[in-house]
């Protein structure tokens, strides 16, 4: 999932001092009385930080699209709130052959929001329509041979090898269910304004500025509390925590680590973390001579303070990393603990591996990314201590990429987030040499590794893949082919009149939006 | 018909400038490293999914058969199909045109209302209270960048005082003059310094030209010598450089429009270049273009229609 880091950062510094100084002045003149939604009104306003890219799940890139879009249709199952196991959607029950290559789903009774009912071959199609999207999220279903409606209450796969991340494949926002017939009939223009099944669905569509959801009344669930939900596009930082200090959101998303102290201390706001499957890693591309010898890398990991990370990059809401798999989601191994900080032992190995007083590199960074330039900033500092001369260059986030892709970076910021609760598809895009990623573009190789992700892939047994992943997560610990610095969590400012938002670690909060509530205020 | 006598020109100058753009923004926008696969794959790009996204949006073809189809379509009034919109860029544009044409012409027209009055006070009464107080003033706010001021108005104005919306376009034309009131301000501030300055400076050195004595001379009313031929001469000056500015204004909205949320073409800009969105983002330079030099066009036009000297020289 990509998220976009653009201008909107640009001047937080700057305004970061202004607000707490008027907002200080404020607060002993008496709270804010804003005007926003009416008292006791059961609509929920969310200020997101970016637009809607679109409403057609094939087609999501874009967080933010994805999470809202959960809202509006049902999979056939769907991840818990903890993101660790999956719970029936569509899907009351499944069966799975013992040969592990026939998959057979039994939906419930359920209805699009206009009122005609959802059957097998809708599910149908829209799976085979978003696996056979180009570009799209096909590349996860190759094992799928075909797919089948029986009957209208039943939905068989069939597979050509075993594949066991399947169920949390289809628990992914592409495999969203949609309508044949109006999709057929109206093709693109049917996701301006689409059908679904979920619990709300779209009653004002601008992607740019506002979307309004209500209330699904066909939805097969419990109805959800409040009645409408209204996402505000609102680009800039400063803006939206400004929307939340005068009750004109309820909720918005991502407030900038610099201003969280200071909703906290604004009565009746709180910023809410939520453990997520974001890795912060540190690429060290092999194409670089030192980073070809693993006592090199296992030096910067040495070299490295996450602490110091943890503490100045993230306001102390992230926790130092360890396996490059996202923070105890399954198969997470706990027996890892993070490298400890050992400068002594970083130079001890680097004269090891010949560089005795070091060597000079660069680190791409992204420019506007807050956390990311103050990890810099910690990074430089301690690899000079270890004789590592490192220069910070910034880069706009695409062009970041595109240097740390192509095997032409050094030392590179990134980060990786899950899109499945299922291990695998960070073990392919991690660990495998074959995975098309090249180990998060380390372009480290390990044929050992490599094996054991497609063991897994294919092994049904619980205690049998655990195994099998922690061998992994032990190799990569090992060989450090990159350096795993913190996992950092969702932000969110919310209001304590909302009652019960809560984010899962996919970073959808569909589940939460049918029972919160929000309260006069 | 000899003070108009540039138009034509001017006219071929348009096409010349406009084929020029063409040929900048889309050799420029495909020299950026990243593409627009890698924007929407992020960060699980794979070299496989990259090359199929190519494949289906036609970025495998070599960059001049890219070109030729691109100025192909532009003839035929076709300025592409957005990667991320799917929808043609001339309808996403269509979309994102009215909060940014809105709020060009009305902080224009603010700017104006503002500036004209304290311009033409401050030279008149060179060294007075309004001539200190506005240089002061102005002086500070032409120094504050546009998202800072935008913040600080936001703050006092929407989340303090509460009289004005934080975010939104409005709907109606009531509605857009409400919502995009503290906007249009903050740009306009900006831009009356310099008209401030400018009709001032005009303003002294017309005072002091012969023909202000001579009509005083005739007993004429000062006030009446002020209205009609000292302000008259004096606005002249500042046409131009209301013009010029009225330019750079476009471009200075992208900012503004980030603080106020608004959903206008400097954000569809700025998203569509993070993006690669190539077709988007060189139909939106194209616009641009457009409105500039018919900004540049129109500021001629209007000074040649106030002073018979404009344009004479070539015309004849």
């Amino acid at each position: 999932m990509l998220r976009a880091h653009g201008l909107r950062t640009l001047s937080l510094g700057l305004i970061a001092i202004t607000l707490s100084a008027v907002g200080c002045s404020s607060s002993s003149s008496g709270p804010s009385s804003g005007s926003g939604p009416a008292a006791g009104s059961s609509t929920l306003v969310i200020a997101n930080a970016v637009r809607v890219d679109t409403l057609d799940p094939e087609a999501n890139s874009v967080n933010e699209s994805i999470w809202m879009d959960q809202n509006l249709y049902s999979r056939l199952l769907q991840p818990n709130a903890t993101g660790t196991a999956l719970v029936p959607d569509l899907a009351t029950s499944w069966n799975v052959a013992p040969d592990g290559l026939t998959y057979t789903f039994h939906l419930r009774d359920a209805k699009f929001s206009n009122g005609s009912p959802l059957t097998a071959s809708d599910v149908v199609f829209s799976i085979d329509r978003s696996r056979k999207y180009s570009g799209g999220w096909g590349f996860l279903l190759t094992a799928v041979k075909s797919i089948t409606a029986p009957n209208a209450h039943t939905v068989v796969f069939t597979l050509s090898e075993k594949h066991a991340p399947l169920l949390a494949d289809l628990a992914m926002y592409a495999y969203s269910i949609v309508p044949q017939k109006l999709v057929t009939a109206q093709g693109k223009a049917f996701f301006q304004h689409p059908v679904g099944s979920g619990p709300f669905s779209v009653t004002s569509y601008k992607p740019d500025s506002e979307i309004d959801l209500a209330r699904n009344p066909n939805f097969y669930g419990t109805k959800p509390k409040i009645a409408k939900v209204k996402y505000m596009i609102v680009p800039d930082d400063n803006t939206r925590v400004l929307m939340l200090e005068s009750k004109k959101a309820d909720i918005i998303e991502n407030p900038p680590g610099n201003l969280t102290s200071q909703i906290d201390k604004t009565p009746g706001l709180h910023v809410n973390l939520f453990p997520s499957t974001r890795v912060d890693f540190i690429q060290m591309d092999e194409h670089f001579a030192p980073f070809k010898k693993q006592l090199v890398r296992e030096a910067v990991n040495y070299a490295i303070n996450r602490q110091a990370i943890v503490k100045l990059a993230y306001q102390g809401d992230a926790v130092p990393g360890a396996s490059f798999m996202p923070y105890h989601m399954e198969f997470y191994d706990n027996s890892i603990s993070p490298y400890p900080y050992d400068p002594a032992k970083a130079k001890k190995l680097l004269a090891q591996a010949g560089y005795p007083h070091g060597f000079k590199a660069f680190m791409i960074t992204v420019s506007g990314d807050v956390a990311g330039q103050a990890e810099a900033v910690v990074v430089k500092s301690e690899l000079a201590q270890v004789g590592i001369n490192l220069s910070i260059q910034s880069y706009e986030l695409l062009t970041a990429y595109s240097k740390e892709d192509g095997g032409h970076s050094e030392f590179g910021e990134r980060y990786w987030t899950n899109d499945i609760i299922d291990p695998d598809e960070v073990a392919t895009f991690g660990a495998d040499c074959k995975g098309g990623a090249n180990a998060f573009n380390s372009y480290w190789c390990s044929t050992q590794a490599t094996k054991l992700v497609g063991e897994a892939r294919s092994e049904l047994n619980n205690s049998a893949r655990q195994n099998l992943y922690n061998q992994i997560q032990q190799i990569i610990y090992s060989q450090s082919p990159f350096i795993v610095t913190d996992y950092s969590p969702y932000r969110y400012g919310v209001g304590s009149w909302v009652k019960g938002f809560h984010v899962t670690p996919l970073g959808n909060y569909d589940l939460s939006l049918e029972n919160l509530t929000v309260a006069q205020h | 018909m000899s003070r108009f006598g540039t138009l034509p020109r001017r006219l071929i100058h348009l096409v010349i400038i406009l084929f020029g753009i063409t040929l900048v923004t889309f050799f420029l926008l495909r020299l950026i490293p990243g593409d627009p696969a890698l924007a929407i794959l992020g960060s699980s790009y794979t070299h496989q999914r990259a090359t199929a996204i190519d494949a289906s949006l036609g970025l495998n073809k070599p960059i001049w058969t890219q070109y030729g189809l691109f100025m192909g379509h532009l003839f035929h009034g076709n300025l592409g199909y957005s990667y991320f919109y799917s929808e043609s860029a001339t309808t996403v544009i269509s979309q994102h045109l009215a909060p940014t044409v809105f709020l060009v012409i009305y902080s224009a027209v603010l700017a104006a209302v503002i500036s004209l009055p304290l311009g033409f006070i401050s030279g008149v009464r060179r060294g007075g209270i309004v001539d200190q107080s506005t240089r002061v003033f102005f002086t500070i706010s032409f120094a504050m960048p546009a998202f800072w001021l935008g913040i600080i108005l936001l703050l006092v104005f929407s989340v303090h005082l509460n009289v004005f919306p934080l975010s939104g376009f409005g709907a109606g034309i009531a509605g857009h003059l409400y919502y995009l009131f503290l906007p249009a301000l903050t740009i306009a501030l900006g831009f009356s310094t310099v008209l401030i300055r400018s009709l001032r400076a005009a303003t002294i050195s017309t005072l002091q030209a012969e023909f202000v004595d001579t009509a005083r001379m005739k007993g004429i009313a000062y006030s009446k010598v002020l209205r009609r031929h000292v302000f008259r001469v004096a606005v002249l000056a500042v046409v131009a450089v209301y013009g010029v500015n009225l330019a750079y204004l476009i471009s200075g909205t992208v900012l503004v429009e980030n603080v106020f949320s608004l959903p206008g073409l400097g954000q569809l800009l700025v998203n569509s270049v993070s993006n690669r969105d190539y077709p988007v983002v060189q139909a939106v330079a194209l616009l641009f273009a457009v409105m500039i030099v018919l900004i540049n066009l129109l500021t001629d036009i209007t000074q040649a229609s106030l002073d018979p000297r404009v344009g004479q020289e070539i015309g004849e």
